[in-house]
């Protein structure tokens, strides 16, 4: 009786959705150059030539007809991820062009329309809502009185809130959704230094307050690698409190400045009782950099964080210990935008039980994990590598689960509060 | 920049790769030992390569699939010494040497290493200054396997096997003798890595024809390193290829255990 009733209000359902529209044959088209696209491209690139055991060329051959009579745009959708779902992997799948366009801020020539300035915010997912967890010194921002814990409710006029939760739905992944969101809400406050970005908060009271904030050139060095566009990069390296060393960095380029810091705080505190590595927020850079940073803290010869599988080699993340390294305790800082190397590290070390981790999970993105846009508009989201941890479990899809978990809350933020950091000094004392 | 060896300077030595095609009886195929010493004559003779006692070279590196340049410079030395500098701009130094008993590499990104086993056996033998000459010394077995066809040439296929440690196989132009292409399995802390290396553009250095370009295919990866200049009995300084504070350290570790 209850799967009548289910059956019934389906079908009442499926009377009231509004109807998809039929498509024109320039359309149908694009989607048939979708799914051969998308098909060829994990022939030719998964990491895997045998496909996870899937005989590729008959999901092709019995999906083809269909897509060639889809009639709606979610019709073709449902046919390009059953393909996918046959690989029974994640990180491959399909974002309708709707979805594609709330994470792609780029404009039709395909530049960022980013810009180089930014009103020095930067933002977490706390519970679906977008907190502010830093504000630049002397930022506009900060300048305006911005505080941490604030929320971010609009930018530019356009409400945050329907635009995440469809990336949401479109990815599945929460852990990869809060990755992708996050960057998606700071891209957005980004901009031409002489223009303004208009952002509506809702303040420590749950009062909305509407502020026209000007951007300012972002923070750290530029740094240009390969083909990426020009990136800023910074490190601090300082002791947090006295006996406790810290080492922040935005992301793993620059390793001859990393080092610099590293060797510098590591002079200052031989006699010290642990160190902090924070890599909340990195999105990873240089996979190498994982083995450079782990030599510092390890003594011991062989050690591999890990093992990257291509299509046609794998390669070891082996660890190479300097002479001098530090053995003390070791506290590694995590949260959902930690990716890549950031958790090929984290994991790494954790897996070694070289260090604790503290924070939130980590985004589960250790991949060279691509989303490029299909001739039909929508997102294909395919990875090309696979990555297993030295303790055997994969990283992508599940990221590195910390040892202590430490979620952040809007009232410590508010509270000028780092819960995450306080708990790694906190253990560090206790060892 | 060794000839005989082009594939040294990513820090990766020799080692297997199987002889696969073999198009032709090895008995119609002329021996190795014929081919490689057409390979000496080929590029300026014994004479020439006895004439010099150490090489700087100065070029670049280029991959382009990621955008990545580098400018290199290597310096070798009679018998085994070596000592070759990558600058990668935002990815930092690659540095490696050798001064005849500690093989080493320090990267920025992933820090000093002293080499050992499989690894150090094969830098000892792309180390070795004039390894062209004295291939008899270094190989305890060279034999020819068949042909390949590099770049629309046919070229004859030559394994070399090494007293210790895996073969790696070269491919020498039928007409000219020049080798064309080399083939080996690299022993690095990462694990094996089979690396192609197709040298081209050869043209004299003084009296010695060298390749100045030679494209590395690891991985999937093509890199490309391109030769701009080679000076020849220079004067290298004399602590060039001493063995730097960080490699002491972690060796004088390693004794101490």
């Amino acid at each position: 009786m209850r799967f009548f009733i289910g059956a019934l209000l389906a079908g009442t359902l499926c009377a009231l959705a509004p109807a998809q529209p039929t498509l024109s044959p320039a359309e149908r088209q694009l989607n048939v150059d979708s799914f051969e696209e998308v098909w060829k491209t994990v022939r030719d690139k998964h990491w895997d030539p045998k496909l996870n055991g899937v005989d590729w060329q008959a999901v092709h051959d019995e999906l083809r007809p269909k897509i060639d009579k889809a009639a709606t745009m979610e019709e073709a959708r449902d046919i390009m991820s059953d393909m996918l779902q046959r690989l029974k992997q994640t990180h491959f799948g399909i974002l309708p062009a709707e979805a594609y366009k709330e994470i792609d801020q780029k404009d039709e020539e395909g530049k960022s329309s980013a810009g180089d300035g930014d009103p020095g915010i930067d933002v977490r997912l706390v519970d679906g809502h977008a907190l502010i967890t830093f504000l630049a010194p002397g930022s506009p921002a900060a300048a305006q009185g911005v505080k941490l814990g604030w929320e971010i409710l609009r930018i530019d006029g356009k409400q945050l809130a329907p635009g995440m939760a469809k990336v949401h739905a479109a990815l599945g992944s929460a852990m990869l959704a809060e990755l992708i969101e996050t960057r998606s809400v700071i891209e957005r406050m980004e901009g031409p230094i002489d223009k303004t970005v208009d952002v509506e908060f809702l303040d420590g009271r749950n009062r909305k307050v509407n502020l026209k904030l000007a951007r300012t050139g972002p923070r750290g060095t530029e740094t240009v690698v390969g083909k990426l566009p020009p990136l800023h990069f910074w490190v601090e390296a300082r002791k947090v409190q006295p006996g406790i060393g810290y080492i922040h960095f935005n992301m793993f380029f620059e390793p001859e400045a990393v080092n610099s810091a590293v060797q510098k705080i590591m002079s200052e505190c031989r006699d010290c009782k642990g160190f902090i590595i924070d890599v909340r927020g990195n999105p990873g850079g240089l996979g190498a950099m994982a083995m450079g940073l782990a030599g510092w803290f390890t003594s011991q010869s062989g050690l591999v964080l890990g093992t990257m599988y291509l299509r046609t080699t794998s390669i070891k993340f082996a660890v190479f210990p300097r002479p001098e390294p530090f053995r003390g305790p070791l506290a590694v800082l995590v949260d959902g935008c930690s990716a890549s190397t950031a958790e090929i590290f984290a994991g790494g070390m954790q897996d070694l039980k070289r260090a604790r981790i503290f924070g939130t999970h980590t985004a589960g993105a250790a991949l060279p994990s691509l989303i490029t846009k299909l001739p039909n508009g929508d997102g294909f989201q395919y990875a090309i590598a696979n990555y297993i941890s030295e303790g055997g479990k994969p990283l992508e899809g599940i990221g590195v689960t910390p040892d202590q978990e430490v979620k952040l809350t809007r009232h410590q933020l508010l509270e000028g509060q780092d819960p995450v950091l306080d708990a790694a000094v906190s253990w560090i004392h206790g060892q | 920049m060794n000839r005989f060896y082009i594939a040294r300077n990513i820090a990766i030595g020799a080692a297997v790769v199987l002889s696969f095609s073999l198009a032709r009886a090895a008995d119609d195929l002329p021996k190795a030992d014929t081919i490689l010493d057409k390979f000496v004559e080929a590029t300026g003779g014994k004479a020439a390569y006895q004439k010099h006692h150490n090489e700087i070279s100065k070029g670049s590196l280029s991959i382009a699939a990621v955008g990545v340049k580098g400018d290199l410079t290597s310096y070798r030395a009679e018998p085994d010494k070596s000592y070759t500098e990558i600058d990668m701009g935002g990815m930092g130094k690659m540095t490696e040497g050798s001064d005849g008993k500690i093989f080493w590499q320090n990267s920025s990104m992933q820090g000093p290493h002293v080499k050992e086993g499989a690894e150090k056996t094969q830098a000892e033998l792309s180390a070795k200054f004039n390894a062209e000459l004295n291939w008899r010394d270094l190989f305890k077995d060279v034999k020819t396997v068949g042909t390949d066809t590099v770049d629309g040439k046919e070229c004859y296929k030559v394994q070399l096997t090494p007293a210790d440690g895996s073969p790696l196989t070269q491919c020498y132009d039928k007409e000219s003798g020049l080798m064309v292409k080399m083939t080996m399995t690299a022993q690095t802390p990462m694990g094996e890595q089979t690396v192609d290396s197709f040298a081209t553009d050869y043209r004299k250095e003084g009296d010695v024809l060298m390749p100045h370009k030679i494209k590395q295919v690891v991985a999937g990866m093509e890199m490309v390193f391109t030769v701009d200049s080679v000076t020849f009995d220079g004067d290298i300084p004399a602590d060039k290829f001493a063995v730097p504070d960080d490699i002491k350290a972690l060796v004088n570790k390693t004794d101490k255990k």
